[in-house]
């Protein structure tokens, strides 16, 4: 018999990648490759449109099916795997093991995320390479079209061609997508924790993302306008800000597909914030599971 | 004189109840009502009921999935609320699913790491377990294609695993063909031998009979008899007498001397038991 440890890596590393194990095994891949596909469609599609508009078409069309595919895994997924394992029985073999309940959730919220971080990571790759040929090609085809020849007219047909084409603002943008989509993750968990069927789940968690999105503009409104009284507008506004994250943090797709740079700063502050919404969501789902009758 | 120190009992549940909360405008269902039990370290002990009677609400308190209403559980003397008290303890459920997407031997190692296992120590655990179990030939194969017969036998492989001093089986023969059902039998007879202890239910009671040092017969979500087997079933009012190489007029003389007292009667000569099966319908039609 081996010596239990109160904290183990190992147990959560073991549940992550068995929580990874499942997913690939239920077909998620095919996702990836339809992916691949659409971005190589999509940037060889539409040869009327200008290159500047034909690259931003791609990214458009890419990071769409970029957050398509983190939001339905972290929605879907996440939202399977608690009810599932209730379900199955799993849940009693594993927690009659040494396991704590949080290094569950934990293995669980991690294989997602691992999941995730590495689909999107291929997507990434995947969609770089189309978008640097891409760009090759089209400022070949430029330069031949106008016939530049000096080196100041290539610079210049470079720096245009450039602005929309393959650069660290775009990984930028693939993180913002992880950042959001773990979130999304770590809050399906949580209301999962107590959820009476998969389906509550993901209805619930799909309209807080949709609430989400929008609400530093709903908390603005509660705020400023309307004839609500002063205590009721702070407490309505806090009430929203406690139960929905502020999705809008993660935005930072659009100024990428329009050529506009993502600092440092930002893409930090959107990290931060981001574990502040993994970690509080963690505790209050591993509050809401420790208390739960198996 | 000093006494010697009760040994630590290996499952001690002390005044139990377990209350589950129902809805709004609905009653609350109580699932265990103060019960008390003592497994001692190395012994077999089988806890029988009908079904709905508390049993396997029990043993999930008992193994930490469940927090009880009022009362306590210890597993060799350790909360059961503290999950460090779950190394020593391998828990075959009943009907046991495991991840459908593994195959048999991934299955183990899976559970083998969480039970702190690992590298060669685990792989060659595994192997062992699977050959225990008859599951060599199905290592391979996928969880998603086995019988009912075959996951039983794998959730023992993982109940047995990390070697554990406690061994809980919940309807450990469900679902299984009689051979399979007369190897898990050994199995637990062979648990015995190596002083293993084993909390154990099922409704096979004659199996119960062979393999249990003592049994608990729940009802209602109490404990309406609890004791040796032998003890139990013997019949109260009656006394055997064995007697070896006994000749005829013996037992002639015998038989005389019973009539002759006039009070008491000779019913039968033989072994005077009841039946487990019996025991178990007698004490669960009684009202609580």
């Amino acid at each position: 018999m081996t010596s239990y440890r109160a904290f183990s890596p190992a147990r959560i590393w073991t549940l992550a990648t068995a929580t990874v194990t499942q997913l690939l095994r239920m077909k998620i891949l095919i996702f990836l490759l339809a992916f691949c596909a659409l971005v190589v469609a999509a940037g060889f599609a539409f040869p009327v449109l200008n290159p500047e508009q034909q690259l931003k078409l791609l990214k458009d069309v890419s990071f769409g099916a970029l957050q398509v595919f983190s939001l339905v895994i972290a929605i879907v997924a996440t939202a399977l795997l608690l009810p599932r394992d209730l379900e199955d029985r799993t849940l009693y073999t594993i927690l009659s093991k040494p396991v704590p309940r949080h290094e569950y959730l934990l293995g669980k919220l991690l294989g997602v995320l691992l999941l995730i971080g590495a689909g999107l990571l291929l997507m990434d790759l995947a969609f770089s390479a189309v978008l640097w040929l891409r760009e090759k090609l089209l400022l070949a085809q430029i330069i031949q079209a106008l016939e530049a020849k000096t080196p100041e007219a290539v610079a210049q047909l470079q720096e245009i061609v450039g602005k929309q084409g393959l650069n660290w603002g775009l990984h930028l943008g693939v993180l913002a997508v992880f950042w959001k989509a773990a979130v999304v993750a770590a809050l399906a968990l949580m209301i999962s924790c107590f959820a009476s069927s998969t389906l509550f789940t993901v209805v619930v968690t799909f309209c807080v993302v949709i609430i989400g999105h929008g609400q530093g503009l709903i908390r603005e409104y509660f705020l400023q306008g309307g004839t609500l009284a002063e205590p009721v507008k702070k407490l309505l506004s806090a009430l929203l800000a406690i139960v929905t994250p502020d999705l809008g943090v993660f935005d930072v797709v659009d100024n990428v597909i329009n050529g506009e740079a993502v600092g440092l700063g930002a893409a930090l502050a959107m990290s931060g914030t981001a574990l502040l919404y993994l970690t509080g969501y963690a505790v209050v789902s591993h509050l809401l599971f420790v208390e739960k009758e198996l | 004189m000093s006494t010697a120190p009760e040994p630590t009992p290996a499952v001690a549940v002390e005044n139990l109840s377990k209350v589950f909360k129902a809805g709004l405008g609905k009653r609350a269902f109580v699932a265990v009502r103060d019960l008390s039990l003592t497994v001692r370290e190395g012994e077999v002990y089988g806890l029988i009921g009908p079904n709905g009677c508390g049993k396997s609400t029990t043993m999930k308190t008992v193994l930490g999935l469940l927090a009880p209403t009022r009362g306590r559980t210890a597993i060799f003397g350790r909360s059961s609320t503290e999950v460090a008290s779950r190394q020593a303890v391998g828990f075959l459920p009943e009907n046991p699913y495991f991840y459908k997407h593994l195959n048999g031997l991934e299955t183990l190692l899976f559970y083998g790491r969480l039970c702190g296992l690992a590298g060669a120590e685990l792989r060659d655990r595994a192997r062992e377990m699977l050959s225990l179990t008859g599951l060599e030939d199905a290592a391979d194969r996928r969880v998603a294609g086995y019988s009912k017969g075959m996951l039983q036998r794998l959730g023992l492989a993982q109940a047995l695993l990390h070697r554990p001093r406690l061994v809980v089986l919940d309807e450990p023969t469900a679902g299984v063909d009689p051979a399979g059902s007369r190897k898990i039998r050994d199995l637990i007879l062979g648990f015995r031998e190596q002083g293993l202890t084993v909390l154990v239910t099922s409704h096979l009671l004659e199996q119960m009979q062979e393999v249990c040092d003592r049994v608990g017969i729940m009802a209602h979500g109490r404990m309406m008899r609890e004791g040796r087997v032998d003890e139990l079933i013997a019949v109260e009012n009656q006394t055997e007498l064995v007697l070896r190489d006994a000749s005829p007029e013996l037992l002639a003389g015998i038989r005389e001397l019973v009539e002759r007292d006039g009070r008491a009667a000779l019913v039968r000569s033989g072994q005077p038991r009841t039946t487990l099966e019996s025991l178990f319908l007698e004490a669960t039609e009684e009202k609580p």
